[in-house]
């Protein structure tokens, strides 16, 4: 059994953030915060400790989730991946990030990214095949998913 | 001797001038390079500053001076302010170069005003190679240059006037991304949006058979998600690869629990449709899997089914055709006549101007759509 995961949610739609916590706390994970602005991911991530935060780029502060992911990722606390309707929006180096999951995803989609994640954190490289919606970023990619 | 040679020859140009009278009517040549309505000049480089000397009328008529007011000068006279200084640096290289040159150079009448000289400079040697002379021929071009000038002019203004028209439209084009990019935006998050609503309305209910309908309802606004997702994804945002949303949409139902005992055959060649045709062949291709994997396979004590499940894709002759099959109990189990599924199928079929038809395929059903489709080389033309 490995180790469920603590996740922090960084998403300024109420709506999608609780059935996003629904569905990681019913997939066995807990979610230890919730900011819907850069601000708020800042303190929430000094402030918990989380394994991994789903970040959404489009934030009530503006597109800034780009920022929030390298905030995270300066601190080394924790991973992140983007998760957002747009993205195109999102830079070729991915800000240090996993990978994203566009949006709008499935119930199934999310549910096999959670599981794909859970590996990749605790035992990488992941052994599921990786979800339809899901991309790694290019350095993740070489990790976790190499063609050889 | 050679000297006095040559001088006598560089005199004899001098004499034509000087003897014109006398000696030009026996000189046909003279007599020509006098009289001809080309301007032309002779000068001597032997002698000090390579004066001219000799300049025929059209000379003096061209550039106003008196005849003896050039002979004897060197022919920068000509030259003034707004002269091309590359220019006259290149007629310098020539003559010290002892090389013909032709080039358009601005010179200057004795009255000040100018005019376009194409002028040609040549040196003349003797029988032995010794320099004797630079003939200069000079042709009045101001009226080339002038019509030269006004179409430069003319492509300068074409060509900015183009250069902003592609500014406007680059950015009306980017304006016109930018709101498409938004719209799409909103789009992806209210399809989001309603799946989550539609979640958390089921988790608050406990009746199996509302369950299970609310269920069917995620799936198919599900499948308009992944169409959505897939359709933005493309390089052209109006077509979608009906192959690609297959395979995710197989892939995200097989992972659903209970199902990972089902094992898809896929057969899928690139089949790009235009955006209209989307949002149905989307939503019966969903209505075909997801009905093929409630009904087909009979469960286990487990909970769990077994069995195949299979989509081709091709497109013969202008018509995509579809094909979803399984091995499972047969017609009987899973074509309902009375069925919402049903009548979607059949709506969403006829507004396609598909045919459809159900197959048995001992084991299992087949169902085969056939749906009219543009050819694929036009991909980019809509």
């Amino acid at each position: 059994m490995i180790e469920p995961l603590k996740v922090l949610i960084v998403e300024d739609e109420a709506l999608l953030a609780m059935e996003l916590e629904s569905l990681v706390e019913e997939a066995g994970h807990s979610v230890v915060g919730w900011a819907t602005s850069s601000a708020e991911a800042r303190k929430a991530v000094d402030t918990t400790d989380a394994d991994i935060a789903f970040v959404d780029i489009h934030l009530t502060d503006g597109p800034t989730g780009v920022d929030v992911a390298r905030y995270i990722g300066e601190r080394r606390k924790s991973m992140v991946v983007f998760m957002t309707a747009n993205p195109k929006r999102i830079p070729d180096h991915f800000a240090g990030a996993i990978g994203v999951i566009a949006k709008p995803y499935t119930m199934n989609g999310l549910l096999s990214a959670l599981r794909y994640l859970q590996e990749g954190v605790r035992r990488p490289p992941p052994k599921s095949a990786r979800p339809a919606g899901f991309t790694l970023s290019p350095a993740f990619e070489t990790v976790w998913a190499p063609t050889s | 001797m050679d000297w006095k040679r040559t001088r006598e020859s560089a005199d004899a140009w001098h004499m034509t001038d000087d003897l014109h009278v006398e000696h030009g009517k026996g000189d046909p040549f003279a007599a020509a390079i006098r009289a001809t309505r080309m301007s032309m000049i002779i000068t001597d480089p032997r002698q000090a500053d390579n004066p001219i000397v000799f300049a025929n009328d059209a000379f003096l008529r061209l550039t106003g001076y008196q005849r003896q007011e050039v002979l004897g000068r060197n022919c920068r006279f000509l030259q003034g302010p707004k002269t091309d200084k590359a220019a006259v640096e290149k007629l310098r290289k020539a003559v010290d170069g002892v090389v013909d040159t032709s080039i358009d150079i601005l010179n200057y009448r004795k009255d000040g005003s100018t005019f376009w000289n194409a002028l040609y400079i040549s040196p003349v040697s003797n029988d032995r190679g010794e320099l004797l002379f630079f003939f200069a021929s000079q042709l009045d071009v101001s009226d080339r240059k002038r019509s030269e000038r006004r179409i430069t002019a003319d492509k300068e203004r074409f060509e900015k006037a183009v250069q902003e028209r592609t500014q406007e439209l680059e950015a009306a084009l980017e304006a016109r991304t930018t709101l498409l990019h938004e719209v799409d935006h909103r789009v992806k998050n209210n399809l989001q949006m309603i799946a989550s609503l539609i979640l958390m309305q089921r988790r608050t209910i406990k009746d199996e058979a509302a369950r299970q309908s609310l269920t069917t309802t995620l799936e198919r606004i599900e499948a308009l998600s992944t169409m959505h997702r897939r359709l933005y994804q493309s390089k052209d945002v109006g077509r979608l690869d009906v192959s690609d949303f297959a395979r995710d949409l197989i892939s995200d139902l097989l992972t659903a629990s209970g199902r990972t005992h089902i094992n898809s055959k896929l057969d899928l060649e690139p089949v790009s449709i235009s955006a209209e045709k989307a949002t149905p062949v989307a939503l019966i291709v969903n209505e075909l899997v997801t009905n093929a994997l409630k009904h087909a396979f009979s469960e286990q004590p487990d909970g769990t089914a077994t069995g195949n499940i299979g989509i081709r894709m091709s497109q013969p002759d202008g018509h995509l055709n579809i094909e979803v099959s399984d091995d499972g109990v047969g017609m009987a189990g899973t074509v309902s006549e009375t069925s919402f599924g049903m009548r979607l199928i059949k709506s969403l079929a006829k507004q396609l101007h598909a045919e459809i038809g159900w197959h048995d395929a001992a084991p299992g059903t087949k169902v085969v759509i056939s749906i009219p489709n543009e050819p694929q080389h036009k991909e980019n033309a809509s």
